[in-house]
């Protein structure tokens, strides 16, 4: 009866599920549910591409806090920070990867990177992690995959939860959730309130490594069942974080002065669904609007008198309305067909006005399993020209069930991200050093305004004002970075005699070939000296590599879960530059050049060639003890260049590779009340001059308490 | 009688012996060899082409060019400067040539790309000249022989890059500048004094010959 209902009935995530029995963590979820990968609900066992699931109970037992210590526990997964914690996903930067909470984009990114620590993770359900390129039915910015946070859903019944945790730092949480479910209504609250001292690893320095701050989160759905096949949810969600530190600054005058400094970050979201079951169970339709603003403002104060320094603005909105229908004319073929409309605006202290980008979009997915062991998931979407040409994302992907513990799977598609905001509209000039940046949309008319205004550097010669005309003409046509990605693995989970003992081990060889990478270059020279900076479309690269991961359940209730990535990530214009030879670097010490060798190319900086995670799990229901160890490794990388030849060839340039150790333990006390302890970093590894997301050994207490229903394990 | 012909025998003798060697001059003529001069070679360390510093931190160049001449292999006094005693001359990052604008000698300069040892003879033709336009080493970041780093203020030499000179009196050189630092540290910093070039350069006075 499940599984019918799992194949006869695609449906949205927001759903309530069917009933399971009641669920361990040692448990082998054979049927765990999907959406992320096709948009429609499959069995995690039976999608055709790559994807990862970390559910409640893991969630829980690792005690993590924010979204960013979830994640960077997974297997092929790298916390990378800049301008804020990102992730990174088969070795592409974060802004190549789609976040979105219940199949809805977080925005707001700050250079690209969408920092984790804005997500709570009390109140997830599941997270969802698809690797590969998912364009086909994202759009932009789903180049390396998508990461959907899956929030609670209303459950039957009244209950409640209230957690407080304190730790090292005083990083203080405290949450509390709320849930009542009736016949035909459901409620969700959750709230928030997440903070902080900070830390500092270079006291030295004067300024905080992670300034104090507090944020608050607020998310609530309301669901309604309007018939028995028409269904209405809204849900919102509101989250604000206040930081202040001080810091030296260095003035124009060559003086160092110290600034206060004080940033509000507001995110807002608003999201209502209707869902429709037509008589016939054939055809199901969704409708859903979107709305998220994201807004910061950033004030810089003299310390001594309080008086203006700086101040900055930024305001992000975006609307989606969205159909989306899924057609079942038989139990083995499903077609999926969506449309909607992308609306982005930004208003902001370093842009000229409000900008606005709107794009129509389609998307189409046909899933057929035309036999019993061959499942193939085509898709493609085209979204609308907006500032950049318009863009067809195709995908294929395949399946095929060997035999009954062994199946293949393999998938090609392509990836692209548009140019942002930022790439596009920027107007902004560093007050202290001189530079300017301006995006592509009006560098041509603001070079030509600085020449007018004889603020570019001339030629001494001709008298002309020195513009690079080339980099000009290929800032002027900016076009969105693409990629095109194969992914080929099996899954293997042997049918054991013994019930208590589980076994899945996946393996997955992925290649992305990437091109437009978007990166800064100089159009024109100031008089002062600086230069004029814009964008344009050079790098061509690939990333490559192995991932596996294997879990072993074990009689007496443990789990075991071993997981590693092998990654290869190259600047294709560098290696052939050094095939050619003509690649240098000079020894520092000798002061001899010599050229590089193929051989000796790192590749591109911050990713690590080996990483490897193995975590082991324990839970006792009886005693009600869960316990957790899990450590993770990440190989040396590089960080910068330092023989002045601008690649990584040299092993001076690489950040030593670290491991990390958390355990965690938590125990029940009563039917409703359960503390939990933990230590996050438990050998206090850091690396102050280079990573700066690690903060030293972190001892955490927190205790939780459960009113109403003790909750079966929801879908 | 017999007492004479022994000579003449000899003298005969040594006839055939000069007239079968001069068969062999016939067959491979003897070229005149002239005297081979090696290449000099030679590394300067630490020139100093630094200017100074005023109250305020600004950076001043120096008042005249340091300039240098490869083939004695020391450095001129700038007195000098309208003469063809000088090859190469340099103030802060920028490198004259002894020609063109710069001088009154037939110095010119074009960037080989590849290792000192690489480049085993010079280049006859493409030579540019010190201009009003701009001088035969270009100035500016990544244009020449250096690039600098705006976020560690270093200036340094990019490797792979060699200076094929051509000198002020029509001799051919190469030269490689291997740090822009005080005594050449293996690892400068922002605060270590500049302007003093490392160099090592190959000088040959006569002919292409650079190895």
């Amino acid at each position: 009866m499940l599984p019918l209902a799992l194949l006869a009935s695609p449906a949205l995530a927001q759903r309530t599920g069917t009933p399971v029995p009641a669920d361990t963590l040692r448990r082998q979820r054979l049927d765990e549910v999907v959406v992320t990968a096709t948009r429609t609900e499959k069995s995690l066992t039976d999608v055709a591409i790559p994807v990862s699931v970390i559910g409640a109970k893991q969630l829980k037992s690792m005690g993590s806090l924010r979204l960013g210590d979830v994640l960077r526990e997974q297997t092929g997964l790298s916390l990378v920070a800049d301008h804020g914690q990102g992730i990174q996903m088969q070795g592409l930067n974060s802004e190549y990867t789609l976040l979105l909470v219940d199949g809805e984009p977080l925005i707001g990114r700050t250079a690209g990177t969408l920092d984790l620590t804005r997500v709570a993770v009390g109140n997830i359900q599941r997270v969802e992690v698809v690797k590969g390129p998912a364009s086909a039915l994202w759009g932009s910015d789903a180049l390396a995959g998508v990461v959907n946070i899956i929030t609670q859903k209303p459950q039957p019944g009244l209950r409640g939860s209230l957690r407080a945790r304190y730790g090292t730092n005083q990083t203080a949480d405290f949450s509390a959730t709320l849930n009542a479910g009736g016949e035909r209504a459901g409620f969700t609250l959750f709230g928030n309130r997440y903070s902080s001292a900070g830390y500092t690893l270079q006291p030295a320095s004067g300024s905080a490594t992670v300034p104090p701050f507090a944020s608050y989160t607020g998310q609530s759905r309301l669901t309604y069942s309007l018939s028995e096949r028409t269904k209405f949810s809204l849900s919102g969600r509101y989250f604000v974080e206040n930081q202040r530190s001080s810091a030296p600054t260095l003035t124009e005058a060559g003086t160092t002065v110290a600034v206060d400094y004080q940033s509000r970050q507001t995110d807002f979201n608003l999201n209502p669904t209707l869902t429709h079951r037509f008589a016939g169970d054939k055809v199901f339709a969704t409708a859903r609007l979107y709305y998220s603003r994201y807004h910061t403002q950033e004030d810089y104060a003299y310390a001594a008198d309080g008086s203006y320094y700086d101040a900055t603005y930024f305001t992000q909105t975006f609307l989606r309305p969205e159909v989306q229908v899924d057609y079942r004319p038989r139990p083995n073929q499903t077609l999926t067909l969506g449309t909607g409309l992308r609306r982005e605006t930004v208003a902001a202290t370093r842009y000229d006005q409000r900008q606005l980008m709107q794009a129509a979009y389609g998307y189409a997915q046909y899933d057929w399993t035309p036999t019993a062991r061959l499942n193939l998931v085509g898709g493609v979407r085209y979204d609308g020209p907006s500032q950049y040409a318009g863009q067809l994302s195709p995908k294929l992907a395949a399946r095929y069930q060997l035999s009954s513990w062994l199946a293949l799977r393999g998938s090609v598609g392509r990836g692209y991200r548009a140019p942002d905001f930022r790439q596009l509209y920027l107007n902004f000039s560093n007050p202290t050093v001189g530079y300017s940046v301006f995006g592509t949309n009006q560098v041509a008319a603001k070079v030509a305004q600085l020449a007018e205004q004889g603020q570019l550097a001339t030629d001494p010669a001709t008298g002309q004002a020195i513009i690079y005309q080339s980099a000009l003409a290929q800032a002027g046509s900016l076009t969105t970075e693409s990629s095109g990605a194969t992914n080929i693995g099996f899954l293997l989970e042997p049918k054991l005699r013994n019930e208590a003992l589980g076994y899945r081990l996946t393996v997955n060889a992925f290649r992305n070939d990437l091109s437009n990478l978007i990166e800064t270059t100089t159009v024109a020279l100031k008089k002062n000296g600086q230069s004029v900076f814009s964008y344009r479309n050079v790098t061509r690269a690939y990333t490559q590599g192995l991932e596996l991961e294997n879990s072993l359940r074990l009689p007496l209730g443990f789990t075991a879960s071993a997981g590693y990535q092998y990654l290869i990530a190259k600047d294709k214009s560098v290696v052939a530059a050094l095939e050619a030879g003509q690649v240098f670097r000079r020894d520092p010490a000798t002061l001899q050049t010599e050229r590089v060798r193929a051989g000796d190319y790192g590749g591109l900086f911050n990713r690590s060639r080996h990483a490897w995670n193995a975590k082991l799990f324990y839970e006792s229901q009886p005693h009600g003890l869960t316990a957790s160890v899990r450590a993770i490794y990440r190989g040396r990388y590089g960080f910068a260049d330092s023989n002045a030849n601008t690649i990584l060839d040299a092993d001076n340039e690489y950040v030593r590779g670290y491991l990390l150790l958390n355990v965690a333990a938590s125990k029940t006390l009563g039917p409703w009340l359960s503390v939990q302890a933990g230590v996050d970093n438990l050998t206090n590894y850091t690396d102050s001059a280079y990573i700066s997301t690690l903060a030293g050994r972190l001892l955490y207490a927190s205790l939780s308490v459960e009113l109403g229903k003790r909750p079966t394990a929801p879908r | 009688m017999k007492n004479s012909f022994r000579p003449a025998l000899l003298l005969a003798a040594g006839t055939l012996a000069l007239a079968s060697c001069k068969k062999d001059d016939d067959a491979a003529p003897l070229t005149s060899v002239t005297p081979v001069t090696p290449a000099q070679s030679k590394t300067v360390v630490s020139l100093s082409a630094a200017g100074t510093t005023s109250a305020t931190g600004q950076p001043i160049p120096a008042r005249h060019y340091t300039f240098y001449s490869l083939a004695d292999g020391k450095e001129i006094a700038y007195t000098d400067s309208n003469s063809t005693k000088w090859d190469v001359g340099f103030r802060g990052t920028t490198i004259l040539i002894n020609g063109g604008t710069s001088g009154p000698g037939q110095g010119g300069g074009q960037l080989y790309s590849g290792l000192f040892a690489d480049l085993k003879t010079a280049p006859t033709t493409g030579y540019a000249v010190d201009a009003a336009a701009g001088f035969a080493l270009p100035t500016g970041s990544g244009k020449g022989w250096y690039t600098y780093d705006a976020t560690t203020h270093l200036v340094s030499p990019i490797a792979g890059k060699v200076v094929a000179l051509r000198t002020a009196t029509g001799k051919y050189a190469k030269l490689e500048v291997q740090s822009y630092y005080k005594d050449a540290p293996a690892t400068p910093s922002a605060t270590t004094p500049s302007g003093y070039y490392t160099f090592r350069y190959i000088y040959q006075p006569s002919g292409t010959d650079l190895q």
